[in-house]
């Protein structure tokens, strides 16, 4: 029995056998083989080359046959690179002789290539290096990708381990039998862990060494709780787990049942609670479980699910969805966020690749940058506007220059659509993400030119405190409970009193109930959380008095250190519901 | 009796582009079963022809002669095999 600690990012103890997948994205797992296993990886090695030599030839005959001879001649010469004798030889001397795995030695050689290649100038730019980058694809892929169909294969329940998952391979588990799973790296917010817990499947992620460890098969335990993978457990331990899921269970049940309760403070002051969707289908499941509405309606999966561009109709009828389950509360769908960790299949010449692409052209910079497809979005939604109340989002704006610009486009859409005749709800509701601090500090003047705030503290923290939230090595120095965000969300919160303009906090720290005290006595009033913490949050806030909240808000300010403050809240948090503290 | 013979010709690089990655490949798929060694020289530098990624090295533009040096059993033919492709300018037969 061995334990591996990593990041909680969606509750719940889930007890199977572990399921290894590959590596996706050509990420090289390990580069280093073991001497045993040198002859192993080398007939491995040749059995891809074979594989990929096949692939080759098939396409070389469908693009003489539909294309033209001309065509098929670049497979030919692909043919001949995969066959290349010094290529082989190099590659399997450095499995042999420096023990390198074969997708570690074949991307050093054909890296080599490259280089010497682009060098010999005019003659050979660059499209030789696509060609290389071509093959060697087919060759990782060949060498590490095609185990990782074996998801849709399941058929029994298992417990899934990976180096990573994309949201969207997170989005489409088979649910019935994937228990939970855990992935070697992602943080607290990646799309993954935000996902995971949509789907109320138990999640780790940033475990570390973990697909080399265990080789699959292995009884696990998924601590989604305290981010914990218990390998080979002993019966103790299992018998131990099984209890306190059953206890799980029972208080969730509790809590489920208490859905139709308002979400109120025990002193009968409203703190409304709204869900963070990406999929239509979600909204339903947050109107079960009580939520007052959609706070955060992420479009972007919209764009990263399917692998063309969607049209007005195909936005229109995803949020109509989404209003039909919240006919007479709020629905905020926020614009376009791509870009980033976000980056569509079918527009990859839009990202260009900066080095640091958080940095980089995101978000609402992009949605200003490709006007046609932001007016699509825009015209969708006005045109939904009319069937509830919805509101509009703009993600990640940083200066009242890019706001000025957003709802210029905004105006300008709707003048186009009054020309054509199209119904519209021309009084909908402005308003903006604050994710970057120049907004905080600037809040007074921004809230004269918005309807409402919806402080992000994803992006808020990771630009504060400028940390990448997905770099393991730095993920430490990535805490809700700094300072200078508490403070940044008092001077938004300030700045909206005065202006009367509503403040919703909608990042993952409103996902995580130690937090709702604070924010109540903060001042915030409504909440926008990942759906299934909604029971949770009601019960901190019905057991909650807002001179309670003031006063835990109140001493939270005054604490210097980030844990501190984060060891103060889930002290307060245990006083109130001693059920939630972990 | 089979004997090593070295034979050795000299050619012409007609094409407009030079000798780039499909002709590249036509030469390394035309030597590849031949038992022995075959080499392109050009000036100072030679390149084994059985290695598309060596051959791309040679950097052979519009009107570059090239020395194609072939050592093994039917040497010649291999050779005057070659220099028909360059004739054809790899085009197909």
């Amino acid at each position: 029995m061995h334990t591996k600690h990593g990041i909680a990012v969606s509750p719940g103890v889930a007890i199977g056998p572990a399921f290894v997948l590959g590596v996706e994205d050509f990420r090289i797992p390990h580069r280093y083989v073991s001497l045993d296993a040198v002859d192993a990886e080398i007939v491995r090695f040749r059995c891809a080359i074979e594989n990929v030599c096949r692939e080759i030839s098939d396409n070389e005959k469908l693009a003489s046959e539909q294309l033209g001879t001309q065509y098929g001649a670049i497979f030919a010469a692909h043919l001949q690179m995969a066959r290349d004798p010094k290529l082989l030889g190099e590659v399997e001397a450095l499995i042999r002789d420096n023990h390198y795995s074969p997708e570690f030695a074949l991307s050093r050689v054909l890296g080599q290539y490259a280089k010497v290649l682009q060098n010999l100038g005019e003659m050979y730019k660059a499209d030789r290096a696509i060609d290389l980058y071509d093959l060697e694809k087919r060759l990782l892929r060949q060498l590490l990708g095609e185990r990782r169909e074996e998801l849709s294969h399941l058929t029994a329940p298992v417990i899934v381990l990976a180096r990573d998952l994309t949201p969207s391979e997170t989005a489409t588990l088979p649910r019935q039998y994937v228990l939970g799973f855990a992935t070697e790296v992602g943080g607290y917010t990646s799309h993954t862990a935000i996902l995971a817990g949509a789907l109320g499947i138990p999640a780790i992620v940033a475990v570390g060494d973990l697909v080399t460890d265990v080789s699959g098969g292995e009884t696990v335990i998924l601590d989604g709780v305290d981010g914990r993978i218990i390998v080979d457990p002993d019966e103790d331990t299992i018998a131990e787990y099984r209890q306190s899921e059953e206890r799980a269970r029972s208080v969730a049940q509790r809590l489920v049942s208490q859905r139709s309760l308002k979400s109120e403070t025990a002193d009968n002051t409203r703190v409304w609670l709204m869900g963070n969707i990406e999929f239509p289908e979600e909204a339903e499941h947050c109107k079960e479980l009580g939520a007052d509405g959609i706070g955060l309606y992420r479009t972007e999966f919209l764009y990263l699910e399917s692998s063309r561009e969607q049209t007005e109709e195909e936005h229109f009828e995803a949020y109509r969805n989404v209003v039909n389950s919240f006919p007479d509360q709020p629905v905020v769908i926020r614009t376009l966020d791509l870009g980033a960790d976000k980056v569509p299949s079918q527009m990859p010449s839009l990202y260009p690749e900066g080095a640091n692409p958080e940095l980089g052209l995101r978000s609402i910079r992009l949605s200003l940058t490709d006007l046609e497809r932001f007016k699509t979005q825009l015209r969708a939604i006005l045109r939904v506007a009319q069937l509830g109340d919805v509101r509009i989002m703009f993600p990640l704006i940083s200066s009242l220059l890019e706001l000025r610009q957003a709802k210029s486009t905004l105006n300008d859409v709707m003048e186009d659509l009054e020309d054509k005749g199209v119904p519209f709800n021309s009084d909908v509701q402005v308003g903006m993400m604050v994710e970057v601090p120049s907004v905080p500090l600037l809040a007074e003047d921004f809230a004269r030119e918005v309807d409402f705030f919806s402080i992000g503290t994803n992006d808020l923290i990771q630009y504060t405190l400028a940390v990448d939230r997905s770099n393991p090595a730095v993920a430490k120095y990535y805490n809700s409970a700094d300072p200078a965000i508490l403070r940044m969300i008092r001077m938004v919160v300030e700045a909206g009193e005065k202006h009367d303009v509503p403040v919703t906090v909608c990042g993952q720290m409103s996902s995580d109930p130690k937090y709702a005290p604070l924010l109540v006595g903060l001042g915030i009033r409504q909440l926008s959380a990942t759906p299934y913490v909604i029971p949770q949050l009601k019960e901190v806030i019905r057991n909650l008095t807002i001179p309670q909240a003031e006063s835990i808000a109140a001493h939270a300010l005054k604490i210097e250190l980030a844990r501190d403050v984060e060891t103060y809240l889930r002290g307060e948090l245990n006083k109130l519901c001693p059920d939630l503290a972990k | 009796m089979t004997s090593e013979t070295t034979s050795q010709r000299e050619v012409t690089v007609n094409l407009e582009n030079g000798l780039h990655m499909v002709p590249c490949s036509r030469i390394a798929e035309h030597v590849r079963d031949f038992v022995g060694e075959v080499s392109i020289h050009v000036e100072d530098r030679s390149v084994d022809a059985k290695s598309i990624f060596d051959l791309l090295t040679l950097r052979a533009p519009f009107g570059t002669v090239l020395m194609i040096e072939a050592v093994g059993k039917d040497s010649e033919d291999l050779v005057n095999g070659l220099a028909t492709l360059f004739e054809r300018n790899f085009e197909p037969e």
